[in-house]
């Protein structure tokens, strides 16, 4: 380090700060992971399918609401597979993460591909929810995906 | 200016709890302000949005609020300032020819969200104020109304008197978060104390809010409405970073920025040509220390000035008729919502806030601890 350079300790702590989210569109789909089903919202006027639902719709720029119900099966648009944390530390078991279009859905959902080696993943293959064992309406209901 | 910009049209929104989600909040008002003008999306050449990734709890926070102002998929960019610099900014993308409209999209949320003090705390200089934890944004603001007092040998009544006339104001527009009709300079000076002389009712109150406002070119501004107001000048000065190297008795930023502002807009005498004022004051201090600093008022004279009722609504130069910051400050937007407030005074519209003479008026934004950075617009119909 150069003799003009000095370090001082500071600290930046953003403890204080909360986030309102929006409550609808995500309400809708985990009361329908419950049943095992995935919920959208639809855009009433572009007929575009979100997931989770948004309050509006962003290529028309107006508020929807209508829900509208997505397949659990889809196809891999992208994936990765991930070897290390952000920080480079190494992974134990190499973890498989595609990024799904959903049949029906406009939106595409990144979640784990479990069932197949990390050599046979390929984009377009065709794949399923696998759900929950006990569906209780959260996010982990989706468990991961398995080959369709 | 020799190229003219139009405010053609706006929606703003403040509460002690907006009880929104600040995405809502900007798709309402932006959906709002469409609808009032007719217009969709496409019709909006360019945008700007204006806050604060701080206290947004995300960084380069303009990439989540895109699809709620309708700016997907198109010309958009980004100001972390006060409102007015976005307005000084979309004004300039008109003025170079490429946009014949521009929206600016402004939103803060401290009022149940952040604490305003925060972002303010961290502009702070990290060797030696952070770690001393004497200064922040109330103790900076202490310390500059202690040193225009002094300067002046003017009383802490003065404080009192200001924050009183500027909260019956806000009492009567339906604009402002804070609203507490009758209330008095006795009530204000039995406050509790913050920080010496500044007492809470002399402090802007924590606001959700925002504003999004629609500029446009001359030729497009008649086809979009019926009473655009017009920019007829603006100005920016940003002093010394660090307060122990400036002047905290006046305010060389806003002196300099509403010099500028008034050259552009062919006044010589402010005091004389300009009908009323809209100011940040986000202290009680800051109003006759800005507005002698742009020089609205006799420097000396501000205690006759407000004591004679000079300021008030039905006085000589009216200033803050809309109850300015000590009403409501949504961090970003408080510059803008002056300009809003401004363009309502000038179509009179502003109901019982209403001021006699609305033809040119001065409007004034700030940024940083103790208005570092001041932005000044001369507006007028
Ligand atoms: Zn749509």
């Amino acid at each position: 380090m150069m003799e003009e350079t000095r370090e001082v300790q500071g600290t930046w702590d953003l403890s204080t700060l909360k986030f309102r989210i929006e409550g609808v569109g995500l309400r809708r789909m985990l009361d329908g992971m419950k049943e095992g089903k995935l919920i959208g919202t639809k855009c009433h006027k572009c007929g575009t399918v979100y997931l989770p639902g948004p309050f509006n719709c962003r290529k028309c720029h107006i508020a929807i609401n209508e829900p509208a119900e997505v397949s659990d099966h889809g196809e891999i648009m992208t994936f990765t597979i991930g070897y290390a944390d952000v920080r480079g530390n190494p992974l134990e078991e190499p973890r498989v993460a595609p990024v799904v279009k959903l049949d029906g859905c406009d939106s595409w959902i990144m979640g784990v591909l479990q069932g197949v080696k990390p050599e046979d993943v390929h984009v377009g293959m065709r794949v399923k929810v696998q759900w929950a064992e006990n569906l209780t309406g959260s996010l982990q209901d989706m468990a991961y995906y398995v080959p369709e | 200016m020799d190229n003219k910009v139009a405010i053609v049209g706006f929606r703003m929104a403040a509460a002690p709890d907006i009880e929104i989600t600040r995405e809502r909040l900007a798709f309402n008002l932006t959906r709002g302000l469409f609808d009032d003008l007719g217009i969709e999306r496409d019709d909006v050449g360019t945008t700007i949005i204006c806050s604060n990734d701080f206290l947004d709890g995300r960084t380069i926070s303009n990439v989540f609020l895109d699809p709620h102002v309708g700016a997907y998929m198109k010309d958009e960019s980004k100001v972390e300032m006060d409102g007015l610099n976005a307005l000084a900014y979309a004004a300039m993308r008109i003025l170079s020819g490429q946009y014949e409209t521009a929206l600016v999209a402004s939103l803060g949320l401290t009022g149940s969200q952040a604490s305003p003090y925060l972002h303010i705390e961290y502009t702070m200089d990290a060797s030696y104020d952070r770690p001393m934890k004497l200064l922040n944004e109330l103790a900076a603001a202490a310390l500059q109304a202690k040193s225009y007092l002094a300067e002046h040998g003017y009383s802490e009544g003065l404080l009192d008197e200001v924050a009183a006339k500027d909260l019956a104001n806000a009492a009567g527009n339906p604009n402002q978060a804070r609203r507490m009709p009758g209330i008095t300079a006795e009530q204000v000076a039995a406050s509790a104390m913050y920080y010496e002389p500044l007492r809470e009712l002399h402090c802007y109150p924590p606001t959700d809010g925002g504003c999004m406002m629609l500029l446009a070119s001359e030729k497009k501004a008649g086809e979009l409405c019926d009473k655009p107001v017009w920019i007829l000048g603006m100005g920016r000065s940003t002093d010394n970073y660090y307060l122990g190297d400036r002047d905290l008795a006046t305010s060389l930023s806003a002196s300099q920025a509403a010099a500028k502002a008034c050259e552009a807009a062919g006044i010589k005498d402010p005091a004389g040509e300009i009908d009323f004022a809209e100011i940040s004051s986000l202290f009680a201090h800051q109003e006759p220390l800005f507005a002698e600093a742009m020089g609205l008022m006799e420097s000396g004279k501000a205690p006759d000035a407000y004591r004679a009722g000079d300021t008030a609504i039905n006085g000589r130069l009216p200033i803050n008729p809309s109850g300015g910051p000590l009403g409501g400050h949504p961090i970003s937007s408080t510059g803008l919502i002056r300009a809003a407030e401004t363009v309502l005074q000038l179509r009179g519209e502003a109901g019982e806030n209403q001021v006699t003479k609305a033809d040119v008026a001065l409007v004034h934004g700030q940024d940083g601890l103790c208005a570092q950075q001041s932005v000044v617009f001369v507006l007028g119909t």
